[in-house]
């Protein structure tokens, strides 16, 4: 069932081509929200990375092992999230024991990251091409990485950009919204090198 | 604080748009607006969904403990969710297929949420399904706009009757993501600025 | 509608969802089990052992040591600074706005933020150990004037209140109408710091303000009512000058009042001029007593300030913002200290007008509210 294409492809194409903000639209909300300071963008993108990683291999074992043997795949919806809560909450708690240094730079961004469309998103695509493990592994960490890319160049302009004079109304939204206009234009330029979509 | 339905309408749909003032729901508005019979499946969906999740969770306001309130509100959205998902499913299969999973990303919506936790939280069933009936209107209204620009443009056709009578070369970069993002920063830069002129002369 | 699969779905939801709140309960119980942890207060003069994975603020707010806060922990008052030298963890991304370079050599931390996960080495400032809890009855509450309440409580048998004058309370306030939480706010003490067996507070109505509402609407005299403190440093100083310029606006008169009394009760020689803001003549209040105090003792003058006196008040006094007054009767700040209690805009304006007479920050103290 799942596709024949090798994991590697997948990763570095959900980075490049087929890009969870650019080409996807997902995370939109917190990538808007959170982008105007490189430092913390770069402290929401890990933390949505690990996030990504852990939550779509634990939803493809319970997707795997529960909800297709208990054929009750119209609620999977529920149970994705019911994960993506629990898991959050959980990985907070651990964080703050054993990786005090982590958890003081990326604690606050947790609770955002559970309602972040990204992280149900990539679960959801994940069970549509139907991937195995492996893939969902490499999918999701791609995923990540090529969300935290975005986030930390739109981050990047618009710190230079702060000063600048703009006319009225652009600054904020609209700005933001131009510039990865933009970015997405870019990255068209490397479609074609590797299709998952 | 009782707000007439007409109010409730207007600022819905216009002075507090949740897609262009707001900037909510943003993921879904851009990803299924390259055509408009896409966008007014979703559109309509969302309505539903932001309307009867702020009935219900309105009337079940006092209730809901403070401490699992978020949980509750997301079941209650899921459910609705799942149940726009099957109907889409059985009745609008190829539409279904093309909307693939934003269909399910309703329920991480930043809309429903937000109208739940800031009016229906605080105030009766009745205008508050009258208030997420019309959050979900405004958007599919914003929806409508871009998605009118990226098919005309980009496949010459509305709701996929040709409309390209001049032979019009289609703009293919239309129907790609960058589009829609630079639609929806120009129509959030013109709102903006409308909005800052106004505040202006109105010596805010 | 097939009924089979509707109980299928209920039941698969209702064990997974069961499965999922054992597993976080259990990681709970694991991961935030920090255990006994020691604190060691002061260099050992206190040492106390709290269960762990709380936060410092509520680990030691249990143990009846009460740390300034007005934002219950939100990270957004920046008043329960305390030093921690050991124990802490690296500072937290919601702290670093509120502690300054200065104060993180000195390893201040917010103790809303501070988790208490290991043994800890604290610095925590005498004062702080005089605060307590206290129970109070409710036995007056007067209109003062048609927004401002008087209250009056009295202290549980046997137990007594020892504050400065100009120091505050923290009032909590219970569940009431569709409010669930309880909240607290701070007021100034408006009562004689010589009486320690009663407090009295002065709590105007703001609109749509939790406390304030709670007050003036469901609050009755014989309730019971919890208070918190005495905190602040806005208190008498007075070393070396020889006179007081005290200005206040609406309820900002309290502490005031409270120093006032403090002076002459103490026998103290310095001459008190009281520059009291207001409105209207309806905003006036305890003007009798202080027409009194003045007749008494020679060394307090009274000058209240109406902005917009209305023509039927036919007010003789002073007219226009306190900041006229002030402006015209203080030539300079010679020997003199001011204590202020009022609204930050009051303050600023009266603030700017002393330091250009020539009042510092060592001479100017000020409650902002």
């Amino acid at each position: 069932m799942a596709p024949n294409i090798n994991p590697l492809i997948i990763f570095l194409a959900s980075i490049i081509t087929s890009n969870m903000v650019l080409s996807n639209f997902l995370g939109m909300c917190s990538y808007l929200s959170v982008s105007s300071e490189y430092k913390t963008a770069n402290g929401l993108g890990m933390a949505v990375t690990l996030v990504l990683v852990l939550t779509t291999v634990l939803n493809w074992a319970v997707y795997t092992y529960v909800i297709l043997p208990l054929e009750i795949v119209y609620l999977q919806y529920i149970i994705f999230i019911m994960v993506i809560a629990a898991l959050v909450q959980i990985l907070e708690m651990g964080m703050d024991r054993y990786t005090p240094d982590l958890h003081a730079k990326l604690g606050i961004f947790l609770p955002l990251i559970t309602v972040n469309c990204a992280i149900l998103g990539v679960t959801l695509f994940m069970v549509i091409r139907h991937y195995n493990f492996i893939q969902s592994l490499l999918f999701a960490l791609g995923s990540g990485l090529g969300w935290w890319l975005a986030i930390n160049m739109l981050a990047a302009i618009r710190e230079k950009m702060a000063n600048v004079k703009l006319p009225p109304g652009l600054k904020g939204p609209g700005l933001s919204f131009i510039i990865t206009g933009i970015m997405a234009m870019a990255f068209i330029g490397f479609s074609g090198i590797f299709t998952i979509q | 604080m009782s707000e007439k339905p007409r109010d409730i309408i207007k600022r819905n749909l216009f002075s507090e748009n949740q897609v262009l003032r707001g900037i909510l729901g943003i993921c879904s508005s851009l990803a299924v607006t390259n055509t408009m019979k896409n966008s007014l499946v979703m559109g309509l969906g969302l309505s539903f969904v932001t309307a009867l999740s702020s009935l219900t969770l309105s009337a079940m306001r006092n209730a809901i403990p403070h401490r699992v309130r978020m949980l509750v509100q997301t079941l209650v959205i899921a459910v609705y969710v799942i149940f726009v998902d099957l109907l889409l499913q059985a009745y609008l299969p190829d539409i279904s297929k093309q909307l693939g999973p934003y269909v399910g990303l309703i329920i991480t919506n930043c809309i429903i949420m937000g109208r739940a936790e800031a009016y229906a939280q605080k105030n009766p069933p009745v205008p508050s399904m009258l208030d997420g009936l019309f959050a979900g209107l405004g958007y599919t209204l914003v929806l409508m706009i871009i998605s009118l620009i990226r098919e005309v443009l980009g496949f010459g056709s509305i709701f996929g009757m040709n409309v390209n009578l001049i032979g019009f070369e289609t703009w293919t970069i239309m129907i790609m993501p960058p589009a829609a993002f630079f639609i929806i920063g120009g129509l959030i830069w013109w709102l903006s600025a409308r909005a800052a002129k106004k505040a202006a002369l109105t010596g805010e | 509608m097939d009924f089979g699969v509707i109980i299928k779905a209920v039941i698969s939801l209702a064990l997974i969802s069961g499965a999922l709140s054992v597993i976080i309960s259990i990681s709970e119980s694991v991961l935030n089990n920090y255990g006994t942890c020691e604190l060691d207060i002061n260099n050992g003069s206190k040492v106390l052992s709290v269960k762990g994975g709380s936060s410092l603020l509520s680990s030691l707010a249990n143990e009846k040591i009460f740390i300034p806060s007005a934002c219950g922990g939100k990270a957004t008052c920046g008043l329960c600074k305390v030093a921690v030298l050991e124990g802490a963890g690296p500072l937290l991304l919601t702290e670093e706005p509120y502690i300054t370079q200065e104060e993180r050599a000195q390893h201040m931390r917010l103790s809303c933020q501070v988790k208490v996960k290991t043994n800890m080495k604290l610095l925590i400032p005498d004062e702080l150990f005089n605060i307590k809890e206290y129970i109070c009855e409710l036995v007056g509450m007067d209109d003062m004037t048609y927004d401002i309440k008087r209250l009056r409580m009295k202290l549980p048998l046997g137990e007594e209140i020892h504050f400065k004058a100009g120091q505050f309370m923290q009032f909590y306030t219970k569940p009431y109408g569709k409010v669930k939480e309880e909240v607290f706010r701070a007021y100034s003490i408006s009562s004689k710091a010589s009486e320690h067996d009663h407090l009295e507070l002065l709590i105007r109505l703001v609109p749509e303000g939790i406390c304030t509402t709670y007050v003036h609407t469901a609050l009755k005299v014989g309730d019971k009512v919890r208070l918190s403190g005495p905190y602040g440093d806005f208190y008498l100083r007075g070393e070396g000058c020889d006179e007081l310029i005290m200005i206040a606006g609406g309820s900002g008169l309290a502490p005031i009042r409270s120093l006032v009394y403090d002076v002459i009760e103490k026998g103290l020689p310095h001459k008190m001029r009281f520059f009291f803001g207001a409105n209207t003549l309806r905003d006036l209040y305890y003007m009798d007593e202080f027409a009194q105090i003045e007749k008494d003792y020679p060394q307090f003058t009274f000058i209240p300030c109406l902005a917009r006196p209305e023509p039927e008040d036919n007010w003789q006094g002073q007219t226009g913002f306190v900041t006229v007054a002030l402006e015209e009767q203080v030539d300079n700040a010679e020997k003199k200290e001011a204590y202020l209690c009022g609204s930050p805009g009051m303050l600023n304006a009266c603030i700017t007008i002393l330091k250009n007479k020539g009042f510092t920050d060592d001479t100017i103290f000020f409650d902002k509210f």
